[in-house]
């Protein structure tokens, strides 16, 4: 059974004053809108930092009346930063049961208005306890990930740069982004230090936002032609490769195989570049380019809107803003975007065919992909 | 070289030949749940290490960490006490309650 994206419907990342079923149901309600009337049989909802005055307990069933849903079906998700990713997968997933025929998945984030430490240390919790206990930090582990693939590949700190000034370029154009101003190489790397060799401007923000779309049985220009899931050790000190992302390798071949395309087929990729790194570390894993070549595609202009593979044409994870669950809707909502021809002032030069959206949740605990495909020629 | 009076507790799986860092998990690449301690040189290299500007919420700043390979790959997280240690530096390690600790001046191992 093939389901495919009818509808995409976001709001502006950043600081904003509404709250968390607000931002929900203002994202939820666009994508609603691009379908007229038709019925809802499922809401998939997934947030991950929500409690206390957001009501994290009853999130799913007040988003549902605030949208008039209460008739429908609800699943709510929880996969820390990947939580967008497992929303969607899971929307899939119960389409193609046969069960439901048309679902709406939103995923949402209110986060600006707590202080800096105290959404580290939440953020955090997607973490192994034994490396919290150390007062290790979603940065400091980032930080220890990028000095492993500098060293690794002989690199300077400039290629951190690179990849910075890529992100806000691309958010400059995408007026949803949280970041509307690029940045020169210079700023990135006299902005201040967070966990060197990582700084400010090498590092995801802490945003508000969400994300919604409606997703149908059927074929069309956003058609879900494969997904892939992959798992790695919560600890990071089991792995043995810090330059790669097992989970997302993982993920990548079954997305790969149940699309039965290849990485040569995908036109334009959206990942999970929460620090700048991890960007080029996601395109090297996902096939896009070879191990170690990632660099070069930042610091060439092949990952841009009109490269080899444009990369990230919403200003990723680091220009977009990092409403942390709905990041990896967002990814999926971005390439379905680029596929319909919605993509506006980021829409990529060559029309796509194929587009992939990668979601990681934590420091690659738990990575997905999605394959999207035009299917309406 | 010599053996250091230091030594720390590291898990070796009973089914693969895989060494670890002792938790109350399986063996992280067969899942085993068979595994000995044994004793090992507190020692080991540095592979990667930071330093937080502001650390997270109950720490002073700045706070480091690195990242440290023991003998047989055996790797650990650990708060630096002291100056942040250069990459492959050999920093003596140690365990304090549920935290590991690396002193940040480098030792040399072949004295």
């Amino acid at each position: 059974m093939t389901t495919h994206i009818t509808s995409v419907g976001t709001g502006r990342f950043g600081k904003r004053p509404e709250g968390l079923v607000d931002l929900a149901a203002e994202a939820a309600q666009r994508a609603l809108d691009g379908i007229g009337r038709k019925p809802i049989d499922l809401l998939v909802a997934g947030t991950m930092l929500a409690h206390g005055p957001h009501g994290s307990e009853a999130f799913l069933p007040r988003l549902a009346s605030r949208l008039s849903l209460e008739s429908s079906s609800g699943l709510r998700v929880d996969s820390a930063s990947g939580t967008g990713g497992m929303a969607f997968h899971t929307a899939v997933f119960a389409l193609e049961s046969g069960r439901f025929e048309r679902a709406l998945v939103v995923a949402a984030e209110k986060m600006t208005d707590r202080s800096t430490a105290v959404i580290t240390r939440e953020l955090a919790a997607s973490l192994h306890p034994s490396e919290v206990a150390c007062g290790a930090t979603m940065p400091a582990l980032a930080a220890l990930v990028a000095e492993q693939y500098l060293q690794r590949y002989q690199l300077t700190t400039a290629v951190l740069d690179a990849a910075s000034v890529h992100a806000r370029a691309m958010a400059a154009r995408n007026i949803n982004a949280q970041f509307q101003r690029p940045v020169t190489a210079e700023e990135v790397a006299t902005s201040r230090p967070v966990a060197l060799p990582l700084r400010l401007l090498h590092c995801s923000p802490i945003s508000d936002g969400a994300t919604a779309l409606v997703l149908e049985r059927g074929r069309g220009a956003a058609t879900v032609l494969g997904l892939g899931q992959g798992l790695d050790a919560l600890r990071l000190v089991d792995r043995t490769d810090l330059t790669s992302f097992i989970a997302t390798r993982i993920a990548a071949k079954r997305a790969y195989e149940s699309a039965h395309l290849t990485r040569k087929e995908v036109d334009v990729v959206e990942v999970h570049d929460a620090f700048s790194p991890f960007g080029m570390i996601h395109i090297e894993d996902l096939g896009i380019c070879g191990a170690g070549e990632a660099p070069a595609w930042f610091e060439k202009g092949w990952a841009g809107l009109d490269g080899r593979v444009p990369v990230n044409p919403s200003g990723g994870v680091i220009g977009r803003g990092h409403p942390v669950a709905a990041s990896g809707l967002a990814e999926v909502a971005e390439v379905a975007l680029q596929l319909r021809g919605e993509a506006g002032m980021h829409a990529v030069a060559r029309t796509p065919k194929v587009g992939l959206a990668h979601a990681m949740s934590g420091i690659g605990t738990h990575n997905f992909v999605t394959i999207l495909g035009r299917e309406d020629t | 070289m010599s053996v250091p009076a230091e030594t720390i507790e590291l898990a070796r799986c009973q089914v693969c030949p895989a060494r670890f860092l002792p938790s109350d998990g399986p063996c992280p690449r067969c899942g085993s749940t068979e595994s000995q301690l044994y004793l090992s040189p507190a020692l080991g290299r540095v592979l990667a290490a930071t330093e937080l500007v502001h650390p997270a919420a109950g720490w002073e700043g700045p706070h480091r960490l690195a990242l440290v390979e023991l003998p047989e790959a055996v790797r650990l997280l650990a708060i630096v006490d002291g100056s942040l240690p250069s990459v492959d530096a050999v920093v003596a390690v140690r365990r304090e309650g549920e935290v590991y600790r690396a002193r940040g001046e480098p030792i040399d191992p072949t004295r």
